[in-house]
């Protein structure tokens, strides 16, 4: 634990000097659930008509807001990778009497921190200017739900970093990946109405599961059955990930 | 010797790089050698000789092809951890959080390393009084210059006291008052029980620091031994420079009938060099008797003739 603790004190240090950063990083989220929220909101009027329900569209987005949050703060976090490669401290890190395992859970841990409290933030807007109902009993469930996606999409990304090496390859990947990722998922609309090709590459989407989840924790849109089975998948996505980022990891010089 | 004394142990070992232009590429190629405790040990060699791919497979930050590697009784490719446990590293690149102060650096190495804040405190300062830094404990990483880098990032490693220390190229960029200070510390550490190794190309500083070396060249290690030992396998040439007030021509042309390897007159003072010390001797009782000697001296070839007369006679190799 305490060298886990030293990855994070450490992360904590460089994350200090950049408060203004700190900043956008917080309100990223906030704008996103406000302008696509409202927007969306008003222009769908009546709202969106779930499995014969009707819900206003912000209630369905909001839980899309948070896992983009997860997602993003993931990848804020891999390009530290390059930071500190550029820095040379990458290599001397590897020498530290530490696992590589620990390396990357305390480079998760202090990012995750980062992630509760962007979506508490979110939460909290929600509630008070959009008037969104949140099932509050669930908030533990959620808090875990923010911690896993969060390091799930970090192992996931931390692979790609470790084997691409060049900044800008790993920036295009990136830019790629997430606008592909977000259009075949549930994350900015209800995808029950689309087409069959559509519903399909979506089903087999971490970020799908990741946000219905989200979403049946938040807002209790959902069947239970599916979103357990979802939510079972991505547990199994992040350990996955977190042996391939750690077996990367030993190959990385 | 028993092999319990030895604080390092390499058996063998090799590393064989996947090039995309050069195809496999034997960066290490079967070097064996070992280290006492206790000892300050160089790894010498050409650019790319393999040092300090050999130095990344003994850090745990390479894994090796074949062959095996030993610290401290720990095998670096099966006990990542417990190796990682008995050794600081300077790593040939530059490694500093250049976000952070020069303290913070010194802070998040600590913790890294065990350290409670108070002991980093207590020894950032003396650590930072040793190797002048303490009116840059301040300054952002990113505003030192580059030698004051590398400083910091040496410093950090007297921080700790780990029983195994790796510098590679450590002096690198560093001014001669600091090469100095860092050199002392190295030698003070070792005294103290610490095992150092070492790459340098610096041959004088390998000379005055290292107890024993390996000359690595295209992977291998085709000279080793103690210091001394490595010296003397070098030609065995020997060094006579004569002084005159001015240089007599039948000494000249006595110099000449014994034969030497090279004669080079500079002024008033000829050099001499010879395979032999029985032809040293006759010159220079030739000199004496001839007249106008004023001063003489021999000497033995350094360790950078050794050095150069090794990678020249190896160059063709593959
Ligand atoms: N990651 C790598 N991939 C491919 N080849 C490599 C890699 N690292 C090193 N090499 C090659 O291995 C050989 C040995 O390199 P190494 O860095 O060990 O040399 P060195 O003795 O430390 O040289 P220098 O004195 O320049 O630091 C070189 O030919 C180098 O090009
Ligand atoms: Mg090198």
């Amino acid at each position: 634990m305490r060298e886990v603790l030293a990855v994070v004190y450490r992360e904590y240090l460089i994350r200090r000097t950049s408060p203004l950063w700190l900043f956008f990083d917080m309100a990223v989220p906030l704008l996103y659930l406000l302008m696509f929220g409202v927007a969306f909101d008003k222009a769908l009027g009546a709202g969106l008509s779930l499995e014969g329900e009707s819900i206003q569209y912000n209630q369905f987005f909001l839980a899309g807001v948070l896992s983009m949050t997860c997602f993003g703060s993931a990848i804020n976090q891999s390009y530290g990778f390059f930071i500190d490669r550029d820095n040379g401290i990458f290599y001397e890190f590897l020498t530290y009497p530490m696992t590589r395992s620990q390396f990357l859970m305390g480079k998760i841990l202090f990012q995750c921190l980062m992630s509760v409290v962007q979506c508490a933030l979110t939460l909290v807007l929600a509630v008070a200017v959009l008037d969104i109902a949140i099932q509050w009993e669930y908030l533990p469930l959620i808090v875990a739900g923010v911690v896993m996606g969060t390091a799930g999409w970090f192992f996931f990304l931390a692979i790609f970093a470790f084997l691409i090496r060049r900044n800008d390859t790993f920036n295009t990947a990136i830019n790629v990946a997430y606008f592909v990722l977000i259009f075949l998922s549930t994350t900015f609309y209800p995808i029950d109405q689309a087409p069959a090709w559509l519903r399909l590459s979506s089903f087999l989407n971490p970020l799908t599961w990741h946000t219905d989840t989200l979403r049946f924790l938040t807002v209790g849109i959902g069947a239970g059955g599916t979103v357990l089975f979802e939510a079972v998948c991505f547990g199994a996505f992040l350990l996955v990930s977190f042996w391939l980022a750690v077996r990367t990891l030993q190959r990385a010089v | 010797m028993t092999k319990r004394q030895n604080a390092i142990e390499v058996d063998n070992l090799v590393k064989v790089y996947q090039t995309k232009n050069r195809g496999p590429l034997r960066a290490v190629d079967g070097i064996s050698f070992s280290v006492r405790q206790g000892e300050i040990f160089g790894l010498l060699g050409p650019n790319g000789a393999g040092k300090s791919t050999t130095i990344k497979i003994l850090t745990t930050l390479v894994l090796p092809t074949s062959g095996s590697a030993r610290i401290l009784g720990h095998d670096v490719v099966t006990q990542p951890l417990e190796v990682r446990r008995q050794i600081c590293v300077v790593v040939q690149e530059n490694a500093i959080e250049l976000y952070l102060s020069v303290r913070n650096n010194f802070r998040t190495f600590g913790k890294f390393h065990g350290l409670s804040t108070r002991e980093v405190e207590l020894r950032c300062d003396r650590v930072s009084e040793l190797f002048g830094l303490r009116e840059h404990l301040g300054e952002k990483g990113s505003d030192l210059s580059g030698g004051l880098k590398r400083r910091v990032q040496v410093a950090k490693m007297f921080l700790i006291h780990k029983p195994i220390v790796f510098l590679d190229e450590a002096t690198t960029g560093m001014d001669t008052f600091n090469k100095r200070a860092t050199v002392a510390a190295i030698k003070e550490e070792s005294r103290k029980g610490r095992t150092v190794i070492l790459t340098t190309h610096m041959l004088d500083e390998a000379e005055e620091l290292c107890a024993s070396l390996a000359i690595v060249n295209h992977g291998k290690v085709i000279a080793g031994g103690s210091t001394d030992q490595v010296k003397s396998l070098g030609l065995k040439l020997l060094y006579l420079t004569l002084s005159f007030d001015k240089v007599p021509e039948r000494t000249l042309k006595a110099i000449q009938r014994a034969n030497p390897v090279k004669i080079e007159v500079r002024g008033a003072t000829v050099e001499v060099t010879v395979r032999e010390e029985d032809v040293a001797l006759k010159i220079l009782n030739t000199a004496k008797r001839l007249g106008s000697l004023k001063q003489f001296e021999i000497t033995s070839a350094s360790l950078e003739d050794a050095f150069v007369e090794m990678i020249d006679k190896k160059a063709g190799a593959p």
